[in-house]
């Protein structure tokens, strides 16, 4: 792939740098090829991803780097989030059934399945002490306009 | 800093109608949490949360709802979430909270709703 850097935010691990990053990742994203819903749903979903590292790579206490940076081209978005906390792969992370997450009252465990349900790849490296979780959208073409109706089919 | 402001109104009705400003993220969802359990304690579980000026919510802030319905159930109230922003009722489908949590249009609608 060919995708150009677009650009790069560097934060501690703390939960009030989290809207820095979402401005963040919201003013980069205009340059990218997405749509206003899709660049919305890539900022929760690094926002999601970027809380889990504040919350739980880190031992309490311990000022960790986060490290967010964002790829894209034509056809693709690529963000990645590196951290150099615990090990940790969201992809062993499995489906949560909502209503079971609710009857039980439980408020966590939530992030990685919006992560899953709104990115269309997610791939996780942990290389040199570090993670290195990918982030993958897929720009989808637009919309070409009101469908041809079927020969002999009414328009209502 | 973009932050959470929460109004809190108890109504004559013993509903209490809560509204939810700015972002209820990891950061600030424990301030929902608080406001929620502190009417809890003062025997308040039917809730009324007014979302139509919270322009951000992530998995963190709906996990405050996800905890505070049952309660609210289980003490003869509920949770109603009243006009939630687009971007927040996408962040609630996606969730697959809606058919969960009941969401209502107008205050007359969330009266209505507890009857």
């Amino acid at each position: 792939m060919d995708e150009l850097p677009v650009g790069e935010l560097t934060i501690t691990n703390d939960s009030g740098n989290l809207a820095r990053v979402r401005q963040f990742m919201s003013d980069v994203l205009q340059k990218t090829a997405l749509g206003v819903r899709e660049r919305n749903l890539v900022v929760l979903a690094v926002d999601e991803a970027v809380a889990n590292v504040v919350e739980h790579a880190y031992e309490e206490g311990q000022v960790g780097e986060i490290g967010v940076s964002l790829l894209a081209d034509a056809t693709r978005v690529v963000v990645h989030i590196k951290d150099a906390g615990k090990p940790f792969d969201p992809r062993e992370v499995g489906a949560v059934d909502i209503r079971a997450h609710v009857a039980a009252r439980r408020k966590d465990g939530l992030g990685i399945f919006m992560i899953k349900k709104i990115m269309d790849e997610v791939e996780y490296r942990f290389l040199e002490n570090r993670n290195r979780l990918e982030l993958v959208k897929f720009v989808k073409p637009p919309a070409t306009g009101t469908p041809v109706a079927a020969p002999g089919s009414h328009a209502g | 800093m973009p932050d959470l402001n929460i109004t809190c109104e108890p109504r004559g009705d013993g509903l209490t109608f809560l509204t939810a400003e700015g972002f209820l993220d990891a950061h600030t969802f424990e301030k929902m949490e608080k406001t929620i359990n502190a009417l809890f304690d003062e025997g308040k579980y039917k809730l009324v949360v007014g979302l139509e000026k919270l322009d951000y919510i992530s998995s963190a802030g709906a996990g405050v709802f996800i905890g505070a319905i049952g309660v609210a159930q289980e003490n003869n109230g509920n949770l109603v979430l009243l006009n939630p922003t687009p971007n927040v009722k996408e962040v609630f489908d996606l969730l697959g909270l809606t058919q969960i949590f009941p969401i209502v249009g107008s205050e007359a609608e969330a009266t209505a709703f507890f009857g």
